[in-house]
């Protein structure tokens, strides 16, 4: 019955969430507040993750494929596809998740916790959009950027990974992030990611909005958005995989 | 004026919190809400703000009916009223000018430099210091925020002021210049305020109208001339509970 009542409240905050701006001068000024809070200042991580997951599927791509019979070609399109298709769009929202989804539940948690959201109210504005519809805007919209960062970055750390430990050459790594490639890979990956940044940015929300209580309900409160946030990621992600790539 | 009449709320159904709540706090006059804590206090200032809604009963801002308002008059009305909470509740990633500058920007269509004027005036009428303007909430004083909060209530020129126990965690010289901004702001201002405390010094320095609550049920109403001889048993305990007021008393 628990989960009906959260399934019911998410639904009513989005319906609060997604009402007619008061401003949107004020609005508009959120939402650039919240793409580098929570878009920018993630690049790095973003950046750093990818660079060496690229590296350490070379590495292992290689050492599955250490068979004179497979092209050696094989390391970088197995790369390829494997940041295409699940590692910069999935697993990159469940980390995602963690560092964007537990700063939005600890941030509105907080802001409900000291009043602030109830000031909000008071004064006549819905708190619920002025606070997070700039957060959902501004995740969704960088997510696909961070996934294509993320994709490029990821074959990078492949290509010095295999060069410097000796496993694949310039030259058939490259051939091999070029060879069979499916544009609809990305197209499809970036459908996820869109979803998926809606997931970790909403998810979060509710559960920072409803916090009650003091400091330590709004810890409990931003480990259970994650682990929720990162079951529904990978829900999703078996729903879509099967709506889009079977 | 504000009225609320026949007030019942409860939570979850069954834990009744106030029972049968009437009273009117009067234009241009401090009205203060008096109580233990866990009385009903902070229950029924919400209820009349309508962060809670009431399971039966009336709430009147002077001939408007707050129950049977749509969103759009609720917004209206809201916007008619001022809020200073008990933690302040400023607005912590934004400086101490811009949380005045908030609803002007919110809700008014005023030019920047009539913005900045207001947030001025407002900022000086509390008694903040020009240096103080950019700093940020946590970078300043307790009884500082209490003030600030206090400016950014009376921002849009409200015609109701609501206080959730504006001094607590105040030393008791801060306290007092708390009280008497407040009072202050409310004869030179003609507002409508409601003050939400437990503190006796208040009741006895700016209590023009006093509710006194037990139990969420109401238990006494007068003034701060009468509340010393009220002759209610339930509010002597109250108050008596501090010695200071006992040999005032005798």
């Amino acid at each position: 019955m628990k989960f009906f009542f959260h399934i019911g409240r998410y639904f009513v905050m989005l319906k609060k969430v997604f009402a007619r701006p008061e401003k949107y001068r004020m609005y508009i000024r959120q939402l650039f507040h919240e793409i580098e809070n929570l878009g920018l200042n993630s690049i790095g991580i973003v950046v750093i993750i990818s660079v060496f997951i690229g590296g350490i599927m070379v590495i292992q791509f290689a050492y599955n494929m250490a068979n004179p019979l497979y092209p050696s070609e094989l390391v970088g399109l197995g790369t390829r596809d494997t940041l295409l298709l699940e590692f910069s769009s999935t697993m990159l929202a469940l980390i995602m998740a963690g560092k964007i989804g537990s700063n939005i539940t600890s941030e509105i948690g907080t802001m409900r916790v000291t009043e602030q959201i109830d000031s909000l109210e008071i004064m006549g504005v819905n708190s619920a959009s002025y606070i997070i519809l700039p957060k959902i805007v501004a995740v969704v919209f960088i997510f696909p950027f961070l996934y294509i960062l993320s994709v490029f970055f990821g074959l990078v750390g492949g290509l010095f990974t295999g060069i410097l430990s000796d496993v694949v050459t310039m030259k058939d790594y490259i051939d091999g992030i070029q060879f069979l490639f499916i544009p609809y890979y990305v197209m499809f990956s970036i459908i996820k990611t869109l979803v998926f940044g809606f997931l970790v940015a909403s998810v979060p929300a509710y559960f920072g909005y409803y916090v009650q209580g003091g400091a330590l309900e709004v810890g409990k409160a931003s480990t259970r958005a994650v682990v929720n946030t990162n079951i529904l990621i990978l829900f999703f992600d078996l729903i879509l995989t099967r709506l889009l790539l079977a | 004026m504000i009225e609320v009449k026949n007030l019942y709320k409860s939570f979850d159904g069954n834990n009744m919190v106030l029972k049968n709540v009437s009273a009117v706090f009067e234009k241009g006059k401090t009205n203060l809400i008096i109580g233990k804590s866990g009385s009903g206090k902070t229950v029924l200032l919400k209820s009349i703000l309508g962060i809670y809604d009431v399971d039966e009963g009336e709430i009147w801002y002077n001939d408007r009916n707050f129950l049977l308002a749509d969103d759009k008059e609720r917004k209206k009305l809201r916007q008619e009223i001022g809020m200073v909470f008990q933690g302040g509740a400023l607005f912590d990633s934004i400086t101490v000018a811009d949380n005045i500058r908030f609803p002007l920007e919110m809700f008014t269509n005023m030019t920047a430099k009539e913005k900045s004027h207001r947030v001025q005036s407002c900022l000086e009428r509390v008694n903040i210091e020009r240096q103080a303007f950019k700093l940020f909430p946590n970078e300043i004083s307790g009884g500082m925020q209490k003030r600030v909060s206090i400016a950014r209530a009376i921002a849009l020129n409200p015609k109701y002021l609501f206080c959730d126990e504006p001094n607590s965690g105040l030393d008791p010289e801060t306290a007092t210049v708390i009280d008497n901004l407040i009072h202050a702001i409310t004869k030179e201002f003609e507002i409508t305020t409601i003050i939400n405390t437990h503190d006796m010094n208040s009741v006895i320095e700016i209590g023009e109208s006093i509710l006194f609550i037990s139990k969420g049920e109401q238990e006494w109403t007068g003034t701060k001339h009468e509340v010393l001889n009220s002759g209610n048993q339930k509010l002597d305990d109250f108050i008596f509970a501090n010695k200071l007021y006992s040999k005032m008393k005798k």
